[in-house]
């Protein structure tokens, strides 16, 4: 059997005495979305930190097409295909938008994919179509409201054309109707193709998000995290129901 | 003689349209012509003096731009690329008897691997720690120098270098053109794509690094093209002074940078050097005050600071400039139309 595409094996990570992640175990195909949710401090952007290896993992190993990469630099990370968002946006506020995704098409991986395309404002336009802001192109990032900015931050990853896309609350911010456009959009990059001069490979994606309604119908297939420990793992239908799942982060109500 | 009629026309034109639109354009236009033409008109050696040593300084000033400004990297011993690059050339120059044109780059180079042993060190550094550290660096050389003066020549230097040149207005020509064209690089590096990561850089490392770009690499290069522009620079002052003293690695060598820098306007390239065009004649305008002279400065600059922070030249040409709100064109304040999509300006 071949290795899995990305593989996560007992990973622990520790902010002093507290213990953000507690051996974490997964797995992920190639073709797969799933979404990651939780309570708030339940260890899902310390989890997608220590994928994009932003934050050195404590023990355990991250295997990415059979290769170990924890311990890689950041930067080695996104070139051999994985790219995260940040939660907190970190636009480059001074730029105008244009620059901002420019950046990372400026990425090693990214000019090399660049087939017959040179033009790099080409393609970070393209980039931006995507997100639905190219109409901003040359405006001040600074300039943004916050559901643009998230929008920028998926931008910036996609223009790096992933294999592997972790998006941190994509939908935060955004009203239910750009929510709507956001999630089918996501799900368009992720089935692969042209979007103009930008290519996609079809990346497999790991989602966090509140908006559960949302998530639950884009994703085959949801990880629950509390506490830093998995509680749950399978298809949206059947995590609802879990009742682990529901005492933690659902509340008695359900959805 | 219509064919070549018609492309002077075509020549004069695209000047129209693309020079003559912008006071800033015309200006940077007059500044080439004038210093270009000036010894045309006089040779006065002491005015060309004063020239030739702000062109020098000007070269100084916008490399720390790239650097500092550019890419965010404070260096607070910027002095350290000049003196190395001012020693070496010497001596080259001394003991191997190497003319100007061979000493000059190879000072440079100096510089640049001074660049890169500062800057390694450096990279884990941030803001006031880096601003510390680079601060440390010429004083450490500075200690260097004084230990060993049978190389160095101690407190007096090393002096008795060849000529830049044969005569007053050749050396004039050789900094005033080598100036005007690595600043005009220093400019289109700056507007390249390596640019925007050096912007990117100053603004927000990490996120950077997440978009899949070696910071290191680019920190280190920022490191080292400055220290090639500085070093040339150095190279320059030891030739023309015919002296390489400890006064080039001195503490008010580096803050004399800064100030020119923060004075014209950082991020700018144009700034710092406006800025040394304009402070260093000054400077030497109040000799007749020797008193006054220093408190003048420090008159002028805390105003400049005080009432336009972004610095003196971005401030004159958001004066005479707008920026069209619709497809971010200059344009010249007096219009109300924007020259290129006839957005409104106001």
């Amino acid at each position: 059997m071949s290795s899995p595409f990305l593989e996560i094996d007992g990973l622990n990570k520790g902010f002093g005495g507290l213990k953000a992640i507690r051996d974490v175990s997964f797995s992920l195909g190639r073709e797969e979305m799933i979404g990651l949710i939780g309570p708030n401090g339940a260890g899902k952007t310390t989890l997608l930190r220590l994928i994009t290896g932003i934050l050195k993992p404590d023990s355990g190993a991250i295997r990415f097409k059979g290769k170990k990469i924890n311990g890689h630099k950041t930067w080695s990370i996104v070139n051999q295909g994985i790219v995260g968002t940040f939660q907190n946006m970190r636009p480059f506020r001074r730029l105008p938008i244009i620059a901002n995704v420019m950046v990372s098409c400026l990425s090693p991986r990214a000019m090399k994919r660049g087939e017959w395309v040179k033009r790099v404002e080409a393609k970070a336009m393209d980039a931006l179509e995507f997100a639905g802001i190219s109409d901003m192109a040359l405006e001040d990032a600074s300039t943004l409201s916050q559901g643009d900015l998230k929008r920028l931050e998926v931008a910036r990853a996609v223009a790096t054309e992933p294999e592997l896309l972790l998006l941190d609350e994509p939908f935060g911010g955004l009203s239910p109707a750009e929510t709507d456009l956001m999630g089918k959009s996501v799900k368009r990059l992720h089935k692969g193709g042209r979007f103009g001069r930008l290519h996609s490979e079809g990346p497999a994606m790991i989602i966090i998000e509140h908006k559960l309604q949302q998530l639950m119908k884009i994703v085959e297939r949801i990880i629950v995290l509390n506490y830093g420990e998995i509680i749950a793992d399978g298809p949206p239908e059947e995590v609802v129901k879990n009742k682990d799942v529901i005492r933690s982060y659902l509340g008695g109500g359900g959805i | 003689m219509g064919l070549i009629g018609f492309y002077l026309r075509k020549l004069f034109t695209v000047f129209k349209g693309e020079v003559l639109v912008l006071p800033s354009r015309v200006v940077v236009l007059l500044f080439f012509l004038t210093l270009l033409l000036l010894p045309v008109f006089t040779r006065d050696p002491y005015l060309l003096r004063i020239l030739i040593l702000t062109s020098i300084f000007a070269i100084l000033a916008a490399s720390w731009d790239l650097l500092s400004g550019f890419t965010g990297q404070m260096n607070f011993g910027h002095a350290l690329f000049f003196g190395v690059s001012a020693y070496t050339t010497a001596l080259l120059n001394l003991h191997l008897h190497l003319p100007s044109w061979g000493s000059i780059p190879l000072g440079a180079l100096a510089a640049v691997l001074a660049g890169l042993i500062v800057g390694i060190p450096s990279l884990r550094l941030k803001h006031t720690y880096l601003a510390l550290t680079t601060l440390a660096f010429p004083i450490i050389l500075l200690g260097v120098v004084y230990a060993i003066p049978n190389i160095t020549g101690g407190e007096l230097g090393l002096s008795g270098l060849s000529r830049l040149s044969g005569s007053r207005v050749t050396d004039y020509y050789i900094t005033t053109i080598l100036m005007l064209g690595l600043c005009t690089i220093m400019w289109k590096i700056t507007d390249s794509n390596t640019g925007i990561i050096f912007h990117a850089i100053r603004e927000d490392e990490v996120a950077v690094r997440a978009a899949g770009i070696n910071t290191t690499r680019y920190k280190l290069l920022a490191f080292c093209l400055s220290g090639f522009f500085a070093g040339v620079s150095g190279g320059l002052y030891a030739h023309f002074m015919r002296i390489a003293g400890p006064s080039t690695l001195e503490v008010s060598m580096s803050f004399q940078v800064v100030i020119w820098a923060v004075f014209g306007g950082i991020v700018t390239i144009y700034g710092p050097v406006g800025a040394v065009f304009i402070l260093v004649p000054l400077l030497e305008f109040f000799r007749f005050w020797p008193e006054g002279r220093m408190l003048m400065f420090a008159a002028i600059i805390l105003l400049i600071l005080l009432y336009m922070p972004q610095g003196l030249l971005p401030w004159l040409r958001d004066k005479v400039e707008k920026e069209c709100p619709r497809c971010k064109i200059r344009n010249i304040a007096t219009r109300s139309t924007c020259r290129i999509c006839a957005a409104s300006l106001d």
